[in-house]
């Protein structure tokens, strides 16, 4: 942390020029910015370090407190469930985010393309991100209901099964199914990103290319996608952590079942700290933590921001 | 000179805005209450007949109907020892947590004669004070079509699941989603319910000193069955039965004629004969099976009334307490919403028999039922039953390999969370 804070620091002095503004004019911009620390700190910091401290105790609602350092930690090791949470979690990040990236990009092209009525369709595209996750979830629990759901009754009208498939029924086709569902979801807000990064890049750029007579292919590895790269890699972080910290649209859709095949370790965290277990809770709110931090530091390393695009 | 008057108003002002403030805190008791627009209303006209009778007015606090959601607003209000709410129903499920938390005062001056008497002992006593009552109580039973079902309704599972077989393959070529027996398969607390019912006395959970079992030759076989009346060769339970079963999923089933046998709470008695359902005065009701091993050991459920330790009118929260589970108060609650009273001389009522006909069979079933294991660990001993039972549900795991599974988990669970005997009070 405090290395890439020095990164900003020189990277801001470089940017700034070599003239010092006058300490009282720093004053001030920390007055500006007091609020916002503040916030940080109230909003943010306390809460992290609060459940980073609750972690270190067995904090249960009907036993007194008591100081065990990382005794939550090891018992989590020792949990069939944190696994299964922890693998769920991370299978669901490696295929849900590079699934919703390529689609999102290839609907932010087609948008990004001239065509009638592009404002009209490109509200349309984000109506399913406009919709709170756990409508989704219902949404989607109606799709694939065994008895009553839209995808038994395609399957019956197309004759393609003769039964009715229990699509939540098996831990791969309910994987399948929630990664559907999310994909659903989250596709039109990376496409949004991605559409911003395409609107940025200079339009005589292609035209340049084209005098050149570069094919669309090579217009699009050459110029499209290296220009976008900071807008991939700041959608990437965001739909990383969004997928890391996935919890409202499988808690209604699945509820982590079958047999717990669609925890991931919000819920696993969450289910705790409703039974009244919060220093176990915390610890597996700590783990997703770490994970979450250790993604985005790789992110932000490889898509080096310090030096700007 | 003309400052003072001001002052004076001020300060009468604030002291006005005090009596308001302080007002409402003083005005009576505070009941937390949760269920469905009609049984709220229900819940609102006794406290009404409360307070005209006792001159104690009583603020209904109302919770959302998913019992989850109720347990964690009371957690909430509990935990930090709030005064509010200061009557409260609890899910027998949730006993030993909250008296394990010390959040409940022992209940005063109370009869527990007219009771049935082993739900009070198991599940109202912790640490041999009385820290709750019945105020409904709940048993699962068999359902049946009766104009479908040639003789009596069966006594053992495996006449359940001839019988079934038989009416499912009659009925299937005009009826394609035709289904034997439905139950709650998806994975939350009525799964345990159900396997526990099927387990009979000698399964289940079973206490052995501090440990709780669950690896046994009855749990086995229960667990098998289960898996067989969905996957089997001769399957008589819907594919989505662990996936979608819940109470009312499996109510709706039934009630649109989908179904021969159901295993349900008794609620679901005044809906099937109620006008417009498709099964009225064609269900019928019995005690669920015997079981593989051991004798009968249905799953009691039910809610239970609580005063808060933390309450800042005690007297009137147990005068209260004891309003809710007198015979008058319990009458109306089983006459109005249909649910079982905890009260054994309402069985032999005139006026409930005649409205509800099945309470007769629940007057034999209630006796042999058992409760959960009354520890204040039992949510999260539950939660890692409900997915290992899934999990054999949907076949991830054998049936053998899931109850390893749960018993590991248990014995962890049971080591992190106690330092002392489960289920036994502090020292």
């Amino acid at each position: 942390m405090i290395g890439s804070q020095a990164g900003c620091g020189s990277a801001l002095r470089r940017t700034r020029g070599p003239a010092r503004r006058p300490l009282s004019a720093q004053v001030r911009g920390f007055w500006f910015l007091a609020p916002l620390f503040g916030f940080i700190g109230l909003l943010i910091l306390i809460p992290v370090l609060g459940t980073l401290l609750d972690s270190l105790f067995r904090d249960i609602i009907y036993l007194p407190a008591r100081f065990v350092l990382l005794a939550n930690f090891q018992a989590l090791a020792a949990d069939p469930a944190f696994w299964g949470a922890v693998r769920f979690s991370l299978l669901f990040v490696l295929v849900s985010v590079p699934l919703q990236l390529l689609l999102g990009l290839g609907m932010a092209l087609v948008l990004n393309e001239p065509m009638p009525l592009r404002g009209l369709v490109r509200a349309c595209m984000l109506v399913p991100w406009a919709i709170p996750a756990a409508v989704t979830g219902r949404v989607f629990q109606l799709v694939y209901n065994y008895s009553y759901g839209a995808a038994n009754y395609l399957l019956d009208r197309l004759q393609l099964s003769a039964e009715p498939v229990n699509w939540l029924g098996t831990s791969v086709s309910s994987f399948v199914a929630v990664v559907a569902a999310d994909t659903w979801q989250t596709t039109p807000f990376a496409a949004i990103l991605l559409l911003a990064g395409l609107a940025a890049i200079p339009e005589d750029l292609y035209a340049q290319a084209r005098v050149d007579q570069a094919g669309l292919l090579r217009r699009f590895f050459s110029i499209t996608l290296p220009l976008l790269k900071p807008v991939l890699i700041v959608a990437l972080l965001f739909r990383t952590i969004q997928a890391l910290r996935v919890f409202d649209i499988i808690f209604v859709l699945t509820g982590g079942g079958p047999g717990g095949a669609t925890e991931p370790l919000s819920m696993l965290a969450y289910r705790h700290f409703a039974a009244g277990d919060f220093g176990y809770g915390s610890a597996a709110s700590v783990v997703l933590f770490a994970i979450a931090l250790g993604l985005s530091l790789v992110y932000v390393r490889v898509g080096r921001f310090q030096e700007g695009p | 000179m003309h400052r003072t008057p001001r002052i004076l108003f001020g300060l009468a002002c604030l002291l006005a805005l005090w009596a308001c403030g302080a007002g409402p805190q003083d005005a009576g008791i505070v009941f937390a209450i949760g269920g469905a627009p009609d049984e709220i209303q229900v819940w609102e006209a006794i406290a009404a007949g409360f307070s005209r009778d006792t001159g104690v007015p009583v603020r209904i606090l109302r919770q959302p109907t998913d019992t989850a959601q109720r347990r964690q607003g009371l957690l909430v209000a509990l935990g930090s020892a709030q005064r509010d709410p200061d009557v409260f129903l609890m899910d027998i499920a949730w006993l030993g947590l909250f008296a394990a938390a010390e959040w409940l005062a022992p209940l005063e001056e109370v009869d527990l004669e007219p009771f049935f008497p082993q739900v009070v002992r198991l599940t109202d006593f912790f640490a041999d004070q009385l820290i709750a009552l019945p105020v409904t109580v709940d048993v699962g039973v068999l359902y049946y079509r009766a104009d479908l079902l040639a003789g009596p309704p069966p006594q053992t599972w495996d006449a359940l699941a001839a019988q079934a077989l038989r009416v499912q393959q009659r009925l299937r070529p005009r009826q394609p989603g035709f289904f034997g027996f439905v139950w709650q398969g998806a994975q939350y607390e009525g799964l345990v319910v159900n396997f526990l019912d099927l387990a009979g006395s000698r399964g289940g959970f079973v206490r052995d000193g501090d440990r709780i079992r669950v690896q046994s030759p009855a749990n086995l076989r229960a667990l098998t069955r289960m898996v067989d009346f969905i996957h089997g060769t001769a399957a008589i339970s819907p594919p989505n039965t662990y996936t979608e079963m819940t109470e009312e999923e499996v109510r709706r089933y039934f009630q649109s004629g989908g179904a021969l046998f159901q295993r349900n709470w008794p609620y679901a008695y005044a809906l099937h004969q109620a006008e417009g359902s498709a099964v009225q005065g064609r269900t019928g009701v019995s005690p669920l099976p015997d079981p593989d091993d051991g004798e009968r050991a249905p799953t009691l459920g039910g809610w239970h009334v609580g005063v808060s330790a933390f309450s800042d009118r005690p007297a009137a929260a147990q005068r209260f307490a004891r309003y809710l589970t007198s015979a008058a108060v319990q009458k109306k609650l089983v006459l109005e919403l249909g649910l079982p009273s905890g009260r054994r001389d309402l069985y032999a009522d005139a006026d409930v028999l005649a409205k509800f006909p099945h309470f007769k069979t629940l007057a034999a079933v209630l006796p042999t039922a058992r409760p959960r294991p009354i520890v204040p660990s039992y949510t999260l001993i539950s939660e890692i039953m409900q997915r290992r039972l899934s999990g054999a549900l949907a076949r991830d795991d054998t049936p053998a390999a899931a109850l390893a599974k749960a018993q590991l988990e248990i014995d962890q669970l049971l080591a992190r969370t106690a330092d002392r005997p489960a289920g036994q009070g502090r020292p």
